[in-house]
């Protein structure tokens, strides 16, 4: 997968490129208007990340050329800019996504793939781990072949610690990814716990084995090694 | 007080006080000079009388205002005024006289003349000339305050309307200062000075805006940065202690930026940034914004009814309602006690959030203050941001602790 990186600002540049090099996309940098226009224009990207304000031009400016090219590749803007306004505009000019900063790199990478699937890039709609596979398209858990109920929550979690595999993943970051922010209770995210614990014991429920790690009682962590 | 008002009063009274002391003065002046002319009136008398003993040797005697006789040399005085007081049988009355007695030597005689000059006519004469003088002064001062009274009116009539233009005027609104002209130069420079004044803030205004604006957003790209190498940091194999100050650095971040997107909010709000949708159904954003926080109801076992007997409607911008009532709802929730309640009561003119929570009563009137908090944790601008929303759509909003802690929000008319 071929990601094209927009930002004006070296250092989340270099931040953005690691982490998705790591997570085997094949990533290329432009720091301002002029480049990120040249790249667009001569290569193929799947997916564009596309910061708004740069240094000489408007990021909106590049969606626009993106569209009116028809160039084929996903789009999620990146503004420090949370301003209702800019996101109802790069959405209307057709921005798969908009992210507000500042923003974590599991979340940037749910987002990634779901663009990546609706656009069906990746070909197929099935995420595996081990034993574990869900179908994005009919919403399915399965577990060695045999299908387990999770609610909208539960699924969700599932999903996202499926696209993040091996990654650490702090109750924070959970929480914002099911709630959307909209929720302000500062420190208390027990309530993830319960909702954790549910998927453990459905996975259990049908001799599936229990991946998910916490860590130092603060983070979780899907892995099998 | 109103400027004319307390000019007119001062005028009036500066003018009584004026019209006394005129009218004192005028009288004693008068008096002065009526008894002046008496007196003239008197030695040119006695200038007759001299030159009729002196040609004619002729003593004039009129009861009661001339009398002469001759005298002995001892008896010679110098001339001298009285008042005397004699009693008229015409009028019968006491009649005040000015009485004028010399002595004089004519041809080798010593002669003694008496002058007397009735004063009635003269204290008669000062009293009428007084009192019209004073009932002239009066009319004077009366259609004067009445003419000075309509004059300020059309003179200060522009000045009443521009006052009323500046009053209403506000920075949020987009339009311009606009000043009526007059042919006054005193209120022309007001108003020029006024209208570069309001310019000069009102693009003070916007910059300091747009500076809130901007050093937020700028803020945003650093603590992304900060964010996503701590992330970076966490994914390393790392001692339970450094991991917790890694996280705790993570939360820190988090609130900073957290505080930042609430202020930004406030000053969206406040700058009327968010433009207002159709009528809103609240029962049904308030159902909605519920239904977020199931997990956490759950979490905390919280009992949640509905009371509803009617449908409160606003024309509010969709996200701003969805902000209000997150914020009320989930203030609810944070501040009550496990296994409590939480009761919504929905009817067409107001919307009420009570909760169980802790016994003692929020100060009802710094609560909708800026960083008023009760904890560290809290940002002390949910309530704020609450008021705010509550005071650009025409709502009021009430606290009051009775057995729950209840917020009302109820439309002003």
């Amino acid at each position: 997968m071929k990601v094209l990186i927009v930002e004006d600002e070296i250092e989340l540049l270099i931040r953005l490129s690691n982490y998705l090099t790591k997570e085997n996309y094949v990533c290329e940098l432009a720091a301002n208007y002029k480049t990120a226009k040249e790249k667009i224009m001569v290569y193929e990207y799947d997916v564009v990340l596309l910061d708004i304000t740069l240094p000489d031009g408007s990021g909106i400016d590049l969606l626009r050329i993106i569209r009116k090219n028809n160039i084929n590749a996903g789009v999620i803007i990146i503004s420090a800019k949370s301003s209702l306004d800019d996101k109802i505009k790069g959405l209307d000019l057709g921005a798969d996504d908009y992210m507000t900063k500042p923003f974590q790199l599991p979340e940037l990478n749910s987002r990634i793939k779901s663009i990546l699937r609706r656009h069906r890039f990746d070909g197929n709609n099935l995420v595996e781990f081990n034993e574990i596979i869900i179908d994005i398209d009919k919403k399915e858990v399965k577990i060695s072949g045999e299908e387990i109920f999770f609610t909208k929550k539960e699924y969700d979690m599932l999903l996202f610690f499926m696209i993040n595999k091996y990654r650490m993943i702090t109750k924070e970051i959970i929480a914002e990814h099911l709630w959307n922010d909209n929720i302000d209770l500062s420190d208390n995210y027990d309530f993830i716990y319960t909702h954790l614990n549910n998927i453990r014991q459905k996975i259990k429920a049908k001799e599936g084995n229990d991946y998910i790690k916490t860590i130092y009682g603060m983070g979780y962590k899907l892995t099998d090694k | 007080m109103k400027f004319l008002t307390k000019i007119n009063r001062q005028y009036f009274l500066t003018y009584s006080i004026l019209l006394v002391f005129v009218s004192v003065i005028g009288y004693f002046l008068l008096r002065l000079i009526i008894i002046y002319e008496v007196k003239e009136d008197i030695l040119e008398k006695e200038y007759a009388i001299i030159q009729e003993i002196r040609n004619n040797n002729n003593l004039p005697n009129i009861y009661p205002i001339i009398k002469t006789k001759k005298i002995n040399e001892n008896e010679m005085r110098s001339a001298s005024y009285k008042k005397i007081f004699f009693y008229n049988e015409i009028e019968q009355e006491q009649e005040a006289y000015l009485e004028y007695t010399n002595t004089l030597k004519i041809n080798n005689s010593f002669y003694c003349i008496k002058l007397r000059h009735s004063l009635l006519e003269s204290n008669d004469l000062i009293m009428a000339i007084s009192l019209s003088l004073l009932l002239l002064l009066v009319l004077a001062l009366i259609v004067s305050f009445v003419i000075t009274k309509q004059m300020n009116k059309t003179v200060w009539n522009v000045f009443e309307v521009n006052l009323k233009k500046i009053e209403n005027f506000s920075f949020n609104k987009s339009f311009e200062l606009e000043l009526t002209e007059t042919d006054i130069d005193e209120f022309n420079t007001l108003n020029k000075t006024l209208l570069e004044l309001t310019k000069k803030l009102k693009s003070d205004y916007k910059s300091l805006k747009e500076f809130t604006e901007n050093a937020s957003h700028e803020i945003q790209t650093p603590l992304t940065i900060i964010s996503l190498t701590l992330d970076e940091v966490l994914q390393q194999d790392l001692s339970e202690s450094v991991f917790k100050q890694v996280i705790s650095t993570q939360k820190a971040i988090k609130r900073l930026s957290n505080l930042n997107e609430r202020l930004l909010l406030l000053t969206k709000i406040e700058n009327m940034q968010y433009p207002v949708d159709e009528q809103i159904n609240i029962n049904d954003v308030i159902d909605e914004q519920v239904k977020e926080f199931t997990a956490l109801i759950k979490h905390k076992n919280i009992d949640v009814s509905f009371i509803i007997s009617g449908t409160f409607k606003v024309k509010i911008n969709y996200i701003l309602a969805e902000i209000l009532f997150n914020n009320l709802i989930s203030n609810a929730i944070k501040h009550n006690i496990d296994n409590g309640k939480l009761n919504i009561i929905m009817t067409d003119e107001k919307i009420s959030i009570c909760n169980t929570g802790k016994n003692n009563s929020l100060t009802n009137s710094s609560i909708f203050h800026r960083f008023t908090k009760e904890n560290s944790q809290s940002y002390g601008l949910g309530l704020s941001i609450v008021k705010q929303i509550c005071d650009t759509h025409k709502l009021d909003i009430k606290y009051i602790k009775d057995k729950l802690h209840c917020f009302t929000i109820i439309r002003i008319k």
